[in-house]
């Protein structure tokens, strides 16, 4: 179900023709003129835009591109409808920064398949992090939601480096996104091997993570990142620090310093016997969690004590 | 320039376009058949992959790719492992190609390269270096130059041998007659090319003169005295008949005394019986 806004004059006009959109679930608003409709359009966004070429000569390009360079709106698809004409004329793609073309005398079938395929893929691309593919913040939320909803008895893992600050500034950006990088790949398989199609990596953004296993996968889950962390961290480290077994560098004072070479930490909450039912309590408890781990020297892992008292304490 | 310089650069220039090599049919199918098995780990895969070649710098090759971004930083396959996962793993295994007929020489390198990764590691961990698996590493692919004449220039390739038989010349010494470069440098492009770590590209390409090897001389120098080690021993097929003659520097380098040689020499026989178990039972899968 989704929210379409159509800016068009002759294409899809007629309420027939709109109404096999409506039956597909989604909501049409129907507006003639593009510069008018803008206004609208940002104050509460559609999710989808299908817009006729030539409604607003002169500022058209203008329009569509504020609209792609506009942070909230960049993932909302546009779908330009077109003469066939034209496009034996030859549109400069790059100024349409458009998502797709429809043709003005498609079928209505064409059409729904068109904008079905859009929002398909606006879903599968819109909210992954650009750096490792993952999916984001607002699927995380959504996952976490999901699981508390359930009721199911999963552990919701909190990840991220140590150190990483200090190693971006030695090695720069670069290498601190081959670091980010590693540790996505590390969990994405870690958490494919112990939990398959029950369990989820998200990215939240710089080095943090979060994945979402079954209880008796977390443990697992939590050892393995660790441990393939800690053996491939030195391909990332040069000899001397390496040799050094710390990162010396000057803090704002001048004074010299030493971090501790980049590990892994990572907090797990449990969700057992409904204990949490909204995604902030358990952020919370995670918050809490975190700090404990991250006072331990080199990687380490904490499962919340308050329910897994089966099990050792955590190394 | 000259004939050889032209000639040296049209195979480089052949390289560019090599996309896959051949890998033997009795490993593909071991390995397709344990990916069907639902038990069967990634480490698992990791531990049959490690004794082939091809399949090994294939594997290398993809970890080291820009696609997924660590260029020039993994060289053992067990990291690699860790970093592409199960599912890149099948992929790979199902798009290898395969050899139409597996041939005694083929068979012969292959055991040749299993011997020399295990010579290397075990010289390495004497030493006490550091990563001895990405020393093994760079035994078992050192003749990947052997591999890429053999499949990608045929004719060449025949002449090499016909010369190595003709006049019992060795075989790079045939290679720089027939092609202008030996295989140890075509090797090295290819593995360059890849974006494989320097740490396995300067032993490859140097494995015949270790000196040349720069800061990653000792390296080479392990991999060329492991090779020397198992044509010694004759365990597998290099290309011809003789073991090649040792560099005084590299041995400077890495010697030891008499008794520490009696040792490496039982041990190497301990791994290479094992080794032997594991080749045969390869080509049984290969007769089927």
């Amino acid at each position: 179900m989704a929210r379409i806004a159509l800016v068009t004059r002759g294409f899809m006009a007629s309420l027939d023709e709109r109404l096999c959109l409506e039956s597909m679930g989604h909501k049409v608003a129907l507006h003639a003129d593009l510069a008018r409709a803008l206004d609208n359009i940002l104050n509460d966004p559609p999710d989808l835009l299908m817009l006729e070429k030539g409604l607003a000569e002169g500022v058209e390009l203008d329009i569509i591109r504020s609209l792609k360079e506009n942070l909230q709106l960049a993932f909302l698809p546009i779908l330009l409808v077109v003469e066939r004409m034209e496009l034996a004329v030859g549109l400069d793609w790059d100024a349409y920064a458009v998502d797709d073309i429809l043709s003005a005398k498609a079928t209505v079938e064409e059409v729904i398949a068109r904008v079905e395929l859009a929002l398909a893929r606006m879903r599968r691309v819109a909210d992954n992090n650009p750096l490792t593919k993952l999916p984001g913040n607002s699927s995380i939320l959504k996952t976490i939601q999901g699981v508390l909803d359930a009721g199911a008895p999963m552990a919701v893992g909190y990840v991220d480096i140590d150190n990483f600050k200090p190693y971006n500034d030695r090695y720069g950006f670069s290498r601190g996104d081959e670091v980010i990088r590693m540790l996505a790949r590390i969990l994405v398989n870690v958490v494919d091997e112990a939990a398959g199609e029950d369990g989820f990596v998200g990215h939240v953004g710089g080095d943090d993570f979060v994945f979402v296993v079954p209880l008796e996968a977390a443990e697992r889950v939590c050892r393995e990142t660790i441990r393939n962390f800690d053996r491939l961290i030195p391909l990332f480290l040069d000899e001397p620090d390496l040799e050094a077994g710390c990162f010396v560098a000057a803090d704002r004072r001048g004074n010299r310093c030493e971090f501790p070479l980049t590990s892994v930490s990572i907090a797990v909450v449990v969700n057992a016997d409904g204990r949490y039912s909204h995604y902030g309590e358990v952020a919370a408890v995670a918050a809490q969690l975190k700090k404990k781990v991250k006072a331990e020297t080199g990687s380490a892992y904490l499962v919340d004590r308050r329910v897994a008292d089966n099990g050792p304490p955590p190394a | 320039m000259t004939v050889s310089e032209e000639r040296v650069q049209a195979i480089r220039h052949r390289l560019k376009e090599v996309q896959s090599l051949p890998t033997l049919p009795p490993i593909v199918s071991k390995l397709n058949r344990m990916v069907e098995d639902e038990e069967v780990t990634a480490e698992q895969l990791g531990r049959v992959i490690e004794k082939d070649q091809v399949l090994t710098s294939k594997l290398l090759k993809m970890v080291n790719s820009s696609f997924f971004g660590f260029p020039q930083r993994i060289s053992t396959v067990s990291n690699a492992i860790v970093l592409l996962g199960f599912n890149v793993i099948k992929t790979l295994i199902v798009t290898s190609s395969i050899f139409e007929v597996m041939q005694e020489s083929d068979v012969g390198l292959w055991e040749h390269s299993l011997g020399c990764a295990t010579a290397a590691g075990i010289l390495a961990r004497r030493r006490g270096v550091k990563n001895p698996e990405e020393i093994s590493t760079a035994g078992l692919i050192h003749d990947l130059g052997k591999i890429v004449v053999r499949s990608e220039l045929p004719e060449d390739y025949a002449r090499v041998q016909d010369l190595v038989a003709a006049r019992q010349v060795a075989m790079r010494e045939a290679e720089l007659e027939v092609l202008g470069v030996g295989h140890g440098e075509i090797g090295g492009w290819l593995a360059r090319q890849w974006n494989l770590p320097d740490r396995l590209v300067r032993p490859i390409e140097a494995h015949h003169h270790p000196e040349t090897a720069g800061e990653f001389r000792e390296l080479a120098a392990i991999v060329h005295f492991a090779d020397i080690l198992v044509r010694a021993v004759g365990f597998g097929f290099g290309g011809d008949p003789w073991v090649p003659p040792l560099d005084h520097e590299a041995w400077e380098r890495i010697k030891f005394g008499r008794s520490v040689a009696r040792e490496i020499l039982a041990e190497l026989d301990d791994k290479l019986l094992e080794l032997q178990d594991f080749t045969m039972e390869i080509q049984r899968i290969g007769e089927d």
